[in-house]
């Protein structure tokens, strides 16, 4: 059994289909990535997965189990832990207490209204861990708010990966990002993804930083599923040169 | 009472209120719309309304040019506000303006109250809607009438305004997306004061006409405010019909609550407003919330 | 830091050694509504929730004490103590309507909640005395046999004691776990949710707490005042508050107790030379917003980094 599974996912807008039928499993270790030229459904997609907007049809499974109707928090406490295409972190806290706060929401002290100090000291330690495998240990201490914008968009993967989450899905990781912020992104993320030991789901248009990360590809076109196969595969079909390329140029 | 008379008259009250409070929430949701702005001073420029109101019909014996007299000066505080304060807050975040607007309440009301003192002041109906008319055999005031054919007359007037004039459609264009507003060279600074000062003379301008119903007293700030919080809530912030059809809601629910249960008209409105919240948090017409 | 607390805590405690009855008084009232700033600073403050109609809390608490003292024999602390409690367990109601709503049409609804309280409290004759309000509240003895909170003295120190055990427990929730969601809330509500917290549930259970507070100031005002009436629910009162708490420095509990002391001293010093001290109350507010934000509390530590 994949580890999520998206059967017939189905958005519509009015007229506007924006997923059409969209079908895929990621598989517990898999980095798979969702790409396709703007407007191809790639964010109503990530939205239907994390819940932000309910499916017109079709359902997505989690360990087997649904996640029709659940509200976002909820979605988020069974095991995904999202990023945002726009960053959004707490920009007055430091970056270490971002990943605190992000850690506190799995353990079961979260609630605690007096002490928890070893609410604190866990959720540090995870937070501490997560800022070390990406490299930002020495921003810690430091205003999220002040950062730079390269060094925000690692603290929210950061933040994400504080809460151990079965699957990682993070929405285009580079973007805004100038070529040389993207190339050191892309570094650190390899880095991270390279031990296989994390599940990602990945929404990206930057071809390069999918190629670079992906080991699976789901090509999306005007909201439906036109390639799902390897990076190698996926660069060689003539459809996808079509309709991406054609997107793009 | 037979119920046909009844009806039509209760509904006809109904819309005379709609229309003071269409011009309580008009504003306040032009400002939202266009400044992203809550404007807590709003209650109290329709009371300043009403005392300038007052004045001016004490002065000039003419209501009709009290009409004119009082949102020019409550428009003109308004927008002198926006100019020296206001300005200064952009960069900050809307709880900040609440405050000030907040402030700027607290010290409008007091030089209301040592220039025009604690009395309440009645403002005579003009005598041209002095009179009442029989409806079915029931008397009717006819100044009422006059309140909800102005409120007819402003609503297609704004809605025109902002339909057809550069201005309108700038409003409609910067409630939309005022980034795009600014890249377009339009100067959102001379338009934000602008809409401040409007917004603040509609009130102004619902103060006076309501003066000769409710007298011009230090009580009716308040209640204004929240009445056009109401309004603009259930109605969606910045939603120009939105305002409107919350306003009729709300008149009804008022006028009607006021005959059944008069203990529970005040609740009602809010129940009105949950039961809207319940189905839309943004309201009637907003986006969400 | 927490030494200098218990110096001046200390002090407030010998004070009625040295200082005259009606300055005992003036400090009473100063005590309790620094109590019911701080209260209101745990929802704007930390939790960025800006309510209009915190008068709410602190009406529901006066009425609630006083309502009890008239018409039953509870002892005052028990009868201070179940007014809090009352006050608390509505704000959960009120809570679970106003999250519906975030922002400013939040601090709309809990403004058009604390003046649906005002209006029942106007038209309630048999429980709230309508516009005559509750008169003759009394300062009931016990329990056992205690008679000290009938002295000025005495019931100077209870909410002295009433504060300083606020304080503490208010210190205590906002170093702990739920004061760090608190503050992502404040800074990011968005974030939050998709990080898995249910953030409504947190919202609705510190106004309930910050409810529970500000009914307690209510409930030891009435008493002290001797009446409750519907000043207490008004929305002018709501606004007072939020004064009080920006003009302290909101987020530091601290600063909006200096906050309800400096506005009790502005009025009590203008108030001698003028009766319009509002206007200046007004302007003085206007001055915090604009140009320092960060209140009293926050010009103080600037002030003592500088030095």
């Amino acid at each position: 059994m994949a580890l999520l599974e998206l059967h017939g996912l189905t958005k519509r807008y009015g007229g506007l289909l924006a997923v059409n039928d969209v079908s895929f499993n990621v598989e517990s270790g898999e980095v798979r990535a969702v790409i396709g030229p703007n407007g191809a459904g790639k964010t109503s997609l990530f939205h239907l997965i994390t819940g932000v907007v309910p499916p017109t049809a079709g359902e997505v499974r989690f360990e087997g189990r649904s996640l029709s109707g659940l509200s976002p928090y909820r979605i988020c406490q069974t095991g995904l832990s999202r990023t945002f295409q726009l960053t959004s972190l707490f920009p007055e806290m430091t970056a270490r207490e971002n990943c605190r706060t992000a850690a506190q929401a799995r353990l079961a002290g979260r609630w605690r209204p007096w002490g928890g100090r070893s609410v604190f000291a866990e959720a540090s330690r995870r937070g501490d861990a997560a800022l070390e495998r990406l490299g930002l240990t020495e921003m810690a201490s430091r205003p999220a708010g002040l950062l730079s914008h390269g060094d925000q968009r690692l603290l929210e993967v950061a933040m994400a990966l504080s809460q151990q989450p079965r699957v990682l899905l993070l929405d285009e990781p580079t973007q805004g990002l100038s070529v040389e912020e993207t190339a050191t992104a892309v570094e650190t993320l390899a880095g991270l993804l390279a031990d296989g030991s994390l599940t990602v789901l990945l929404v990206e248009h930057d071809m390069e930083v999918v190629f670079r990360l992906a080991k699976r590809i789901t090509v999306l076109h005007r909201g439906a599923v036109i390639a799902d196969d390897t990076p190698e595969a996926v660069k060689a079909n003539q459809s996808v040169q079509d309709a991406y390329l054609g997107g793009y140029h | 009472m037979d119920l046909l008379p009844f009806l039509v008259t209760q509904c006809l009250n109904a819309f005379s209120q709609a229309a003071l409070l269409f011009f309580l929430g008009v504003g306040l949701t032009l400002i939202f719309g266009i400044m992203r702005i809550v404007n807590f001073a709003h209650g109290t420029f329709y009371m300043l309304g009403a005392f300038v109101g007052y004045t001016t019909v004490r002065i000039t014996g003419s209501f009709w040019l009290a009409l004119v007299v009082a949102p020019l000066v409550a428009g003109s505080i308004g927008a002198a506000f926006e100019l020296g304060l206001l300005r200064r807050l952009y960069r900050r975040d809307a709880s900040a303006f609440l405050m000030v607007t907040f402030g700027l309440t607290l010290v409008l009301e007091e030089v209301i109250r040592l220039t025009w003192g604690v009395q309440a002041l009645q403002v005579e109906v003009p005598d041209l809607f002095a009179g009442i008319v029989f409806l079915f055999d029931e008397p009717f005031p006819v100044y009422r009438l006059f309140l909800a054919g102005a409120g007819v007359v402003v609503a297609i007037a704004i809605w025109q305004f902002l339909e057809r004039t550069r201005l309108g459609l700038l409003i409609r264009a910067t409630s939309q997306n005022s980034e795009m507003v600014h890249a377009l060279g339009v100067d959102v600074n001379m338009v934000r004061s602008g809409i401040f000062g409007i917004g603040c003379g509609l009130a102004a301008l619902g103060g006076v006409l309501a003066a000769p119903l409710v007298t011009a007293s230090l009580g009716m700030a308040a209640n204004a405010i929240i009445d056009a919080f109401v309004i603009v809530i259930i109605g969606g912030m910045g939603s120009f019909l939105g305002s409107l059809i919350a306003a009729v809601l709300v008149a009804f629910v008022q006028v009607f609550g006021n005959y059944y249960f008069p203990d529970f008209a005040l609740a009602a409105m809010y129940l009105l407003m949950l039961l809207v919240l319940v189905i839309r948090p943004g309201g009637l017409l907003g986006k969400e919330a | 830091m927490p030494l200098l607390l218990l110096v001046v805590a200390a002090l407030l405690a010998a004070a009625p050694l040295v200082l005259p009855v009606f300055v005992l008084t003036l400090l009473t009232e100063a005590l309790i509504l620094g109590l019911f700033a701080m209260s209101l600073d745990l929802m704007v403050g930390y939790t960025r929730l800006i309510s209009f109609g915190h008068a709410a809390a602190y009406g529901l608490g006066a009425y609630g004490a006083g309502y009890i003292l008239l018409h039953s024999a509870t002892p005052l602390p028990l009868a201070i103590l179940a007014a809090s409690l009352f006050a608390g367990v509505v704000a959960v109601g009120v809570a679970w309507v106003c999250t519906m709503a975030t922002g400013v049409s939040f601090s709309m609804l809990t403004l058009a909640f604390a003046q649906l309280l005002f209006a029942i409290a106007f038209k309630w004759t048999s429980v709230t005395g309508a516009s005559d309000g509750l008169a003759g509240i009394p300062r009931r003895a016990g329990p056992f046999g205690l008679t000290v909170f009938e002295t000025k003295v005495g019931y100077y120190e209870l909410a002295l004691f009433c504060l300083g055990v606020a304080y503490v427990f208010c210190r205590a929730l906002v170093n702990a776990p739920f004061g760090a969601v608190l503050r992502g809330i404040r800074e990011n509500e968005a974030k939050m949710l998709s990080l898995g917290y249910n953030t409504r549930l947190y919202k609705i259970a510190v106004v309930a707490i910050s409810f529970a507070l500000g009914g307690l100031a209510g409930a030891l005002y009435s008493p002290f005042a001797g009446f409750a009436n519907t000043d207490l629910v008004y929305w002018l009162f709501s606004g007072q508050v939020l004064i009080m708490v920006i003009v302290g420095g909101q987020g530091t509990l601290l600063g909006p107790i200096l906050g309800a002391a400096f506005f009790m001293l502005v009025q009590q010093v203008l108030s001698k030379w003028t009766e319009s001290w509002a206007l200046f109350f007004g302007l003085i507010f206007i001055g915090f917003v604009m140009f320092a934000p960060e209140g009293i509390w926050g010009l103080l530590s600037r002030w003592r980094v500088r030095a």
